[in-house]
């Protein structure tokens, strides 16, 4: 949403609020607005895990558990005063946090749903056995509420208060879900291997994203104890988390405001059918089952598609040239290879797509790597990028061994790539698959994220300078704004080199960027090879088109089955016998 | 010993119901990579229904107490085949309006839409049948065979053969004939199969039809041991998903092995400390995705780059 709607829909929910008070409001309604309120905090984290990191939970129960917990029991067995026993239960649910993620981060699809909704039914069955401690369904008694001027929270307080906390919340969350964490969580979402290789940690992105999402959780849980004053095991069960899935989904995940469309709605709808318990139900499953049909993208989704898409002409400021010689520190120390690979070894069962192989690339020169298909020439470059770790050998970068480090240090160690099979971050927009790809050099701290610190708006607008400029440097300028997957294939191929060219790479691996273009594109593509190369960044290329491999290459490497067999000029490789056997199918000698 | 030799055996019996239902969602994930989440609310009108049918064939109202002189094999048997039948039925609505919007469709809206549907069907099941639960006799009888000392409930050795026939028939059908070929080969690559000839389509809503069948299945053979109510399914789906996952949601014997698993440890765990049971289980299973992804029994796939 741009600024000036933004600020006048914050104006306008603030104003309300400071309606509340003067208008005769009855606690009936007054608990629905709170519960809104409580619904929301709840949502708004769980969407930072669920539509912007992509992780599904459906085992939030848990969290709110934990915070409510938290909350009634330093207060009523610790005798902590309430303010601080809400403080201890955000925390509570943060540390919960990350305990969920432990083992989350590393599983995906039904397992993760498995994982989640096992926490959820764990926490459910302590807080409702062991009764010594929990008082199970009997509950808790007595939670002390806050205070205010020494006068307990009435409802209107709480309606305020937890009003307050949803506009603080929408502010960081939006502070931070703009920029560089926020596309990093997409990034992770939408393909992590490309999320990988320009740097981002998948399992620190995705240990946040589980922990932001715990620590509303357990505020919601916590402003929920202390409102009722009451907590027992009935509020935690499999249909709550499930219900907090559905408040981010049916508002629309991914979306900043989707969970405010999602607890509004489904609050007033909850409230309204409360009446009639049958027909409550029968409207909840009918939501379920037809809503996202209509909507798949959730109110938000389906709202943002009535609004205009604007996007004005972007120009940067910076020179292309500039913005491609970014972080080029000259070539490594003592003038030695810039890259070592050697006996590089990798099986997967009988197939052995890489066997000892070892050569060395020279800094500022292109490096190409030939060998019919099947040669282990894609494999390579995964184990030299570390998406895939090798069973043994040496890969030492500038000097330093980086055979299985993971890939995202080892993209932070100056080495960038693109993919055979595209993988773009395809329904964000161009510009913000380079942002992507410079998350490394968006100098911000996470805490500077949170609040939104001018710091940060500089470095935001830094980074978006130095990827427009990369945009036209690669013929893509004009279409900054368009998503990645709406752009032709020739297109795609390059925004994949914009972006890892955002990484500011010492080392280039371009894995078949010549594929699937056209002649035109072809020799255009061996034109922005040769001013990357101008610029200073080594370039390792694996390529069939051997027009571009023999014009644009000082040294060659070929593979066949998984083995080195020749290397050198373009001129003594195409006079090689032996890759002239490879290639062409013949005995050797004949 | 004898405690012990009990717990085996309601274990088993358990773990066989366990074993069904996950088998029913390892055949719609195998060929849609969805399965119904609200599976729990199929058992209830597979166990409802069947009685209901009892009931009225010994001409009481639907809703009532049963003798159980009035459960002979015959209409347990013909009970147990409708209800199967009809919540196979079930199966191609729930087909046709929470899978077929959503199959190939990025995210997680298939899991609300089938919820959404389980819902309806509890809350449909609620308005015929109202709250409580229904004793059901056992066809058998309720005397206990002792075995070694141990006394063993004649349902659960029921519902141990009647489960593990069944799930052999269904791995012989999955293996050796032509519609399991058919399925596997949906499963593999629906574009390739469609260039054969193979109605994808046809065999997907068959894929539910089965799993659906299963989940009613299931709910009239758990009946005498659990009673019949509207509420009895959700736990048990929820296990039966479990064991789908630690066997490994893509292999149809890791499904089965995965629900006699977790029955087994439900059932030795009981004896040990009942409340331990869910905490014991649902730990175990996170412990065992972490160490193995794709469960116990599940091929790992790997992402090309």
């Amino acid at each position: 949403m741009r600024a000036p709607l933004h600020a006048a829909g914050l104006a306008a929910i603030l104003g309300a609020l400071a309606l509340v008070p003067l208008l005769p409001i009855n606690d009936f309604y007054l608990q629905i607005l709170f519960t809104i309120g409580v619904n929301y905090l709840a949502a708004a984290g769980l969407n930072v895990l669920v539509g912007f990191a992509g992780q599904k939970s459906l085992g939030h129960a848990g969290l709110f558990a934990v915070g409510a917990y938290a909350a009634a029991l330093a207060n009523v067995d610790f005798g902590l005063p309430p303010w601080l026993s809400l403080v201890l239960a955000a925390a509570m649910g943060g540390l919960f946090g990350l305990v969920i993620a432990a083992p989350s981060v590393r599983v995906s699809g039904p397992s993760l749903a498995m994982v989640t909704i096992g926490f959820g039914i764990v926490v459910e069955k302590i807080v409702t056995e062991w009764t010594d401690l929990f008082k199970g369904q009997a509950g808790i008694y007595g939670i002390a509420a806050p205070s205010v001027m020494g006068k307990s929270f009435t409802n209107l307080h709480w309606v305020l208060f937890v009003g307050l906390l949803c506009v603080l919340t929408h502010l960081v969350l939006r502070s931070l879900l703009n920029g560089r964490y926020g596309r990093a969580f997409m990034a992770v979402q939408l393909a992590e291997p490309a999320a990988e290789s320009v740097g981002i940690s998948v399992v620190r992105a995705k240990t946040l994203a589980f922990v932001i999402s715990a620590v509303t959780c357990a505020l919601a849980g916590a402003l929920v104890a202390q409102q009722n004053q009451y907590f027992n095991s009935d509020f935690i069960t499999f249909n709550l988390s499930i219900f907090l899935l559905v408040v981010v989904i049916f508002g629309g995940s991914g979306s900043l405001y989707g969970p405010l469309f999602g607890s509004v709605i489904l609050t007033l709808l909850d409230a309204w059918l409360a009446r009639w318990p049958a027909l409550q139900h029968f409207t909840y499953g009918a939501l379920l089952l037809f809503a996202l049909y209509l909507m798949p993208n959730g109110i938000a989704g389906a709202l943002a598609r009535l609004a205009p898409r604007s996007g004005g002409p972007m120009r940067p400021a910076i020179t292309a040239s500039a913005a491609l010689s970014r972080g080029q520190t000259g070539t490594s120390a003592g003038g030695g290879p810039l890259l070592a690979v050697s006996g590089l070894y990798k099986a997967y069962g009988g197939i052995i797509p890489v066997k000892d192989v070892s050569f060395t690339i020279s800094p500022g020169k292109v490096h190409a790597l030939i060998g019919p298909n099947g040669a282990g020439k894609t494999t390579l470059i995964n184990l030299i990028s570390g998406h895939v770790p090798p069973d043994r050998g040496h890969i030492l970068f500038a000097g330093a061994e980086i055979a299985r480090m993971p890939a995202h240090r080892i993209a932070a160690s100056g080495i960038a790539r693109t993919f055979q099979n595209l993988k773009l971050f395809g329904h964000l927009s161009a510009l913000d698959n380079v942002l992507i790809g410079a998350h490394l050099h968006v100098e911000t701290g996470l805490g500077a994220a949170l609040t939104g610190l001018p710091a940060n708006r500089r470095a935001e607008a830094e980074a978006r300078e130095e990827a427009l400029a990369l945009l036209s440097e690669l013929g893509l300028g004009e279409r900054a704004g368009d998503a990645a997957s709406a752009l032709p294939y020739g297109l795609q191929r390059r925004l994949e080199i914009a972006r890892a060219l955002a990484t500011r790479p010492r080392l280039l691996l371009l894995d078949e960027p010549a594929a699937g273009l056209n002649p035109q594109e072809t020799h255009e593509l061996g034109a922005v090879i040769r001013r990357i190369q101008a610029a200073g960044i080594t370039i390792l290329l694996i390529e069939h088109h051997m027009d571009l491999v023999m014009g644009i290459s000082d040294h060659v490497i070929v593979l066949d089955y998984g083995e080195k067999i020749a290397e050198g000029t373009p001129e003594t490789i195409r006079r090689n016998p032996k890759v002239v056997a490879a290639y062409l199918g013949l005995e050797e000698g004949a | 010993m004898t405690a012990f030799l009990q717990a085996l055996a309601s274990g088993l019996a358990l773990g066989a119901i366990y074993g069904l239902i996950a088998l029913g969602f390892n055949i719609t994930y195998a060929t849609t990579r969805t399965f119904n989440f609200g599976q729990g609310a199929f058992l209830v009108p597979g166990s409802l229904v069947g009685v209901s049918l009892v009931l009225l064939s010994v001409g009481k109202p639907h809703f009532g107490n049963l003798a159980p002189a009035e459960m002979t094999m015959t209409a347990y048997l013909l009970a147990t085949l409708a209800s199967t039948l009809i919540v196979g039925l079930i199966g191609i609505a729930l087909y046709y309006c929470a899978i077929k919007p959503f199959v190939g469709v990025a995210g997680l809206n298939w899991v609300l839409s089938t919820i959404g549907f389980g819902i309806i069907l509890q809350n449909t099941a609620l308005a015929i049948w109202g709250p409580a639960s229904i004793a059901v006799p056992s066809p058998l009888g309720s005397d206990v065979y002792r075995i070694a000392g141990a006394g063993i409930r004649p349902q659960e050795i029921l519902v141990a053969v009647v489960a593990v026939a069944v799930m052999a028939g269904l791995d012989y059908v999955l293996r050796a004939t032509k519609l399991g070929k058919a399925l596997r080969a949906v499963a593999f690559n629906p574009q390739a199969a469609s260039i054969v000839g193979i109605n994808v389509e046809k065999i997907v809503i068959i894929a539910f039809v089965i799993s659906s069948a299963l989940a009613g299945l299931a709910g009239i053979l758990i009946a005498p041991i659990t009673t019949a109510s509207v509420f009895i399914g959700m736990g048990v789906a929820l296990k039966a998903f479990s064991a789908a996952i630690l066997g490994g949601l893509t292999n149809p014997r890791g499904c089965m092995a995965g629900g006699f698993l977790l029955g087994l440890i439900e059932a030795l765990v009981g004896l040990w400390r009942a409340e331990m049971r869910e905490i014991t289980i649902f730990l175990i299973i996170i412990v065992v995705l972490v160490v193995r992804p794709a469960g116990l029994f599940g091929t790992k796939t790997v992402e090309k780059i």
